[in-house]
């Protein structure tokens, strides 16, 4: 029984650390932004990749090099602007 | 030798070579940390499971805090629906997370500062999801190449871009994290090198960055696995919850 007495005493006093600490919460989220510069860079990039590898093989299919890979490397780069627009909209809304 | 930055990326063969049907299956450095980084996650998961007291030891407290933290990222990005996907969340993440912080050990090997590692992680989810999407909701599912409210003349051109722009998953996800972990462990042995080269005079000051270079590397490794997690979780609300 004792335990439980302990613990509860222990919840009170992590409870109010935690309240006070609540206010000067704000470094916390320096380490997500970090993340979040991470995540837009690869994202513009691997669009552009794929689009322009999708080009290619077309090409190669079809033979009417290099139409097709000009074609996709700009869809390519729209798409990844895509992404990352979106991606920039989801963290705002994290951000909320 | 010693000072070739890239060296630490080397994959060698342990043991004997195991070729099987033309593939060469061999036990190679790239494999023993992945069993390490395997054991040690087991272990810390299995000691933090065995006793379920209420006032919890380290190692109780380290894998109920891990808990939470996925439980609560899965239901924050992908909803309620999602909770079943947990194990293989829980088990990528924690997995990913221990390769990196193995990583980070002197002498030891990263084994996601390899494409291949993390392109196999990055494919295989991908296509579990397309499947999944597929299984949820039929050929619906292709509607998120067909964003509403898009004129009919410019919806070809959409349709391609959301191809591609849904096809550029693996990729980016893939090269996030191998790029992040070998150019961090790639700029730590330049440093490294900088210490040796300058030697007792001039070395100080690139030894004050490799150490927090260190610092950062492990804030990276963190976060990485988080991201790769993360990114997970959105890419299944997407196959689970269709809106577009």
């Amino acid at each position: 029984m004792s335990d439980l007495e302990d613990i509860k005493t222990r919840l009170k006093i992590a409870k109010s650390k935690l309240a006070s600490k609540n206010n000067i919460r704000d470094n916390k989220g320096k380490g997500n932004y970090l993340g979040n510069a991470f995540k837009l860079g690869t994202e513009l990039v691997a669009a552009v990749i794929v689009g322009t590898i999708i080009g290619f093989i077309l090409d190669s299919w079809f033979d009417t090099k290099p139409i097709l890979i000009i074609l996709f490397f700009l869809f390519g780069a729209a798409a990844g602007i895509i992404n990352v627009f979106r991606a920039a909209k989801r963290m705002q809304k994290e951000e909320d | 030798m010693a000072t070739n930055p890239m060296h630490q990326f080397k994959v060698h063969r342990i043991g004997p070579e195991i070729e099987i049907s033309g593939v060469d299956l061999s036990f190679t450095n790239a494999s023993l940390f992945m069993l390490i980084s395997a054991a040690l996650l087991a272990l810390l998961l299995l000691l933090g499971t065995r006793e379920k007291k209420l006032i919890p030891n380290k190692a109780q407290l380290l894998s109920e805090m891990l808990y939470n933290f996925i439980a609560k990222m899965i239901s924050d990005t992908a909803g309620k629906k999602a909770k079943p996907y947990f194990p293989f969340i829980f088990s990528l993440f924690i997995f990913i997370l221990f390769c990196n912080m193995v990583g980070m050990l002197p002498y030891s090997f990263t084994v996601t500062s390899h494409i291949i590692v993390t392109l196999t992680f990055a494919i295989f989810i991908f296509i579990g999801v397309t499947i999944l999407g597929f299984i949820m909701h039929g050929f619906k599912y292709l509607k998120i190449f067909v964003p509403s409210g898009v004129p009919i003349v410019l919806l070809p051109i959409i349709s391609i871009i959301e191809i591609i722009s849904y096809l550029s998953r693996p990729i980016s996800l893939s090269v996030r994290l191998f790029a992040n972990m070998m150019a961090g462990h790639t700029m730590l042995k330049v440093f490294g090198g900088f210490v040796i080269s300058l030697g007792l005079i001039g070395g100080w000051l690139p030894l004050t960055f490799s150490v927090a270079l260190t610092g950062l590397e492990i804030l990276v490794a963190f976060l990485q696995a988080y991201v790769f997690a993360i990114l997970t979780c959105i890419y299944l609300n997407d196959a689970l919850n269709l809106h577009h």
